[in-house]
């Protein structure tokens, strides 16, 4: 059962975190240019469609830490450093992802649809810094998980 | 997130919670519940998560998606009343 139970989490991980890594960091270029040709109409379904996978992948991403915690409960190892460092960094991506990533490429999206509206340098630094961050912590929760440090089965 | 998704969630959180208070009850088989227990759980979040992104949720609504189990009928049906 914890062979299914990691096959399913790793395999949500991939699926579900990794179109939002991709999605999320080609998301302020492309707001950088529809800000510098506002009637570009391609550019602005770009913005959509990229935010669109980044919702809807964010919310299959629910399974991830859920599946995880059943793997490492189902294997006996919820009290690892390890598990609680990953399990702390992966809070902390989430809060990112949720409450400034995509509140940020929402209001983004809105003032990008409005013809005519100022173009903000700002904003699209502060989504790739944000997108940097969120992937960095993913990349270290990656490398914990196949580390373990501590852990008396590590590679 | 559409409303057809947060349906289907919220009944796979009711009948995933019935099926494994079942299994408590009875058999306690350990598979079962470590099958549904995570399917649950990723219903409950997402009925959850996606309730809290509805604009047009007002905040008893997003409140009562917490409720364990039923929570995601209840918001639903505060969503879209029997007559509107």
């Amino acid at each position: 059962m914890s062979k299914l139970l990691l096959c399913l989490h790793v395999l949500a991980a991939l699926l579900a975190i990794g179109p939002v890594a991709v999605a999320a960091s080609m998301f302020p270029k492309a707001l950088r240019r529809a800000h510098s040709d506002p009637g570009d109409r391609e550019a602005l379904a770009t913005l959509r469609i990229l935010h669109r996978i980044c919702r809807v992948y964010a919310a299959i991403g629910i399974a991830v830490p859920v599946l995880g915690l059943a793997t490492a409960s189902s294997l006996g190892v919820l009290g690892s450093g390890w598990l609680i460092a990953s399990i702390l960094l992966t809070a902390a991506a989430a809060a990112i992802l949720a409450l400034l990533i995509l509140p940020g490429q929402d209001s983004a999206l809105a003032a990008a649809q409005v013809p005519g509206s100022s173009p903000g340098t700002r904003s699209p630094a502060r989504l790739a810094m944000l997108t940097g961050v969120f992937n960095l912590l993913w990349a270290t929760v990656t490398i914990l998980m196949i580390v373990r440090p501590g852990s008396t089965t590590g590679v | 997130m559409s409303l057809r998704h947060l349906r289907i969630a919220a009944h796979v959180e009711l009948i995933s919670l019935t099926i494994l208070l079942a299994n408590l009850a009875t058999a306690h088989l350990k598979p079962i519940s470590s099958l549904i227990g995570p399917a649950h759980g990723c219903a409950y979040l997402f009925v959850v998560a996606a309730t809290w992104n509805l604009k047009r949720a007002a905040t008893t609504t997003k409140a009562i998606a917490l409720i364990p189990g039923i929570g995601g009928l209840l918001a639903l049906r505060q969503l879209n009343p029997p007559r509107r």
